[in-house]
């Protein structure tokens, strides 16, 4: 056994060399190297992710620039529908099509905007600040409109002045979670993954 | 004037719903198959290596010339093999098959017009005159394992398996065929020599890894190492501003890279003869942490 490794070397362990050398092409491979020494080799990544714009959730793969060290930052270059996606077998609607600029458009919201009752424009504010203020909102609103029992006396604890429009393309979890949280506090107009 | 009624208007099917799933393998047409390999070995013919190509080109053809009427594979043999999840074409077996023997033999006389260097029609004279050495040089390539002290009758004798085995993977059940592992042919259980992305009906974009013994072509979800099946850590490394439609897929996991051709960009690309015209890529590769892992046998390094 020892023996027979010594003699032959796995193709696939020994790593390309010209097979023509041995059969008498000598000299081709070292004019070869010499042609390509003074090319560098560029790297690239693919990525599987999902849709982000409805709930049919279809699939995309995302080819980003790089060299992947630490401090260089990725270009997305190219998104194309996922051909071994189960949803889309590597269709895209024209939106989907038009992912990329969707990602780099200079006009992407980033960060929570705020635009005060009465004025004009959006000024950015802080997570923590949009959240509080939606949650005190809100609270405020089902304070003042839930209806604990209809015309009747029946009990239906419905809250219908405030609704909830939550994330496509979200995972299960995401989408039963959402559901807990949002139909707990009765509210009635509200769509999201969990739909379909 | 008719009394009769217009007729109802008919409305086709017109497939919504339907969904177009790749196939899982695509068999070779052997002769078609190295005809097409040794145009593509011609037209890839220029640079440093413009010699060692055109001679590929000429055992291409040789390959052609002898693919056809090879016998099928017994019917029950396969159908148990299938059953089992193996590979209904058994390399072990065919280590000492009369079959494999003729057509090795076949191949070696019809290279007799090829224009070739002293040694390698040395190597072909001798394959042809010892047996034993020709049965040892059988096993080595169904082995993938090259035999250094004759690495050119490796080659040649390499170039015969492939003929043998295209010809077997031809009579197989194309639509029986399963999945046997990673990186494993369905059909011989050999591992890829490069992978294509296709545009194909029913497959547009679609990634099939191509046996490098038998032709035999699977499908491999994309993103994914063909060898290990690893999903993460998978990266694309090309000659820096190439065009040629050819990368290198490198597995973090493994660490081998094997090839990955945009056929659905460049249909005239040939998983083999485009593996060896693209040898600068490897030899780039070759300076980084990755090795080879596709296997050819025209590349085989020493």
């Amino acid at each position: 056994m020892l023996e027979s490794l010594s003699r032959r070397a796995f193709v696939r362990g020994v790593g390309a060399g010209l097979a023509g050398t041995a059969l008498g092409f000598g000299g081709s491979e070292q004019a070869l190297a010499a042609e390509v020494r003074p090319f560098r080799l560029s790297r690239a990544l693919q990525t599987r992710n999902t849709c982000p714009y409805c709930s049919v959730g279809c699939g995309v793969i995302m080819y980003a620039r790089g060299d992947g060290s630490k401090n260089a930052r990725r270009e997305l270059i190219h998104i194309e529908g996922d051909p071994d996606h189960p949803t889309n077998r590597g269709t895209l609607c024209p939106k989907g099509a038009a992912l990329l600029d969707f990602v780099k458009a200079p006009t992407r919201t980033k960060h929570p905007m705020y635009r005060a009752p009465g004025t004009n424009e959006f000024k950015q504010v802080s997570w923590d600040w949009a959240l509080d203020r939606i949650a005190r909102l809100m609270k405020d609103d089902r304070d003042k409109n839930f209806i604990a029992k209809n015309a009747e006396g029946v009990t239906v604890n419905r809250w219908i002045s405030t609704g909830f429009l939550a994330a496509s393309a979200t995972t299960n979890e995401t989408a039963f979670m959402t559901y807990k949280a949002v139909r707990s506090a009765g509210m009635v107009v509200f769509d999201n993954q969990a739909r379909v | 004037m008719s009394t009769e009624p217009p007729p109802r208007p008919s409305f086709s099917p017109i497939g919504i719903g339907t969904e177009s799933r790749a196939p899982f393998a695509l068999l070779p047409d052997p002769v078609a198959l190295f005809e097409g390999r040794a145009t593509r070995f011609r037209a890839t013919a220029e640079g440093a290596l413009a010699p060692y190509l055109s001679f590929l080109a000429a055992v291409a053809e040789a390959q052609g010339r002898c693919a056809g009427g090879i016998a099928m594979l017994d019917e029950e043999a396969v159908a148990r093999s299938l059953a089992h999840g193996m590979p209904p074409i058994d390399r072990q077996g065919l280590k000492h098959d009369a079959g494999m023997d003729v057509t090795v033999r076949r191949f070696l006389d019809a290279c007799g017009g090829v224009v070739m260097p002293e040694v390698a029609e040395a190597a072909r004279a001798a394959l042809l005159a010892d047996n034993a050495r020709r049965h040892a040089r059988i096993a080595d390539a169904l082995e993938d394992a090259v035999a250094m002290e004759d690495v050119a009758g490796f080659v040649l004798a390499a170039a015969g398996v492939q003929v043998h085995l295209a010809g077997l993977a031809a009579g197989l059940p194309a639509a029986k065929l399963a999945p046997v592992g990673d990186g494993a042919c369905p059909c011989c259980g050999g591992p890829p020599g490069a992978s294509l992305v296709v545009a194909r009906d029913g497959a547009q974009g679609a990634r099939f890894a191509v046996c490098a013994a038998c032709g035999t072509e699977w499908n491999v979800v994309r993103v994914k190492c063909t060898l290990c099946g690893a999903t993460g850590g998978i990266a694309y490394h090309e000659i820096e501003g190439s065009t040629d439609g050819i990368q290198a897929e490198t597995c973090d996991s493994c660490g081998l890279y094997v090839k990955i051709m945009a056929q659905e960009r460049h249909p005239e690309l040939d998983p083999v003869a485009d593996d060896v015209a693209s040898m600068a890529l490897d030899l780039k590769l070759g300076e980084t942490v990755f090795r080879r892992g596709g296997v050819n046998p025209f590349l085989a390094g020493m």
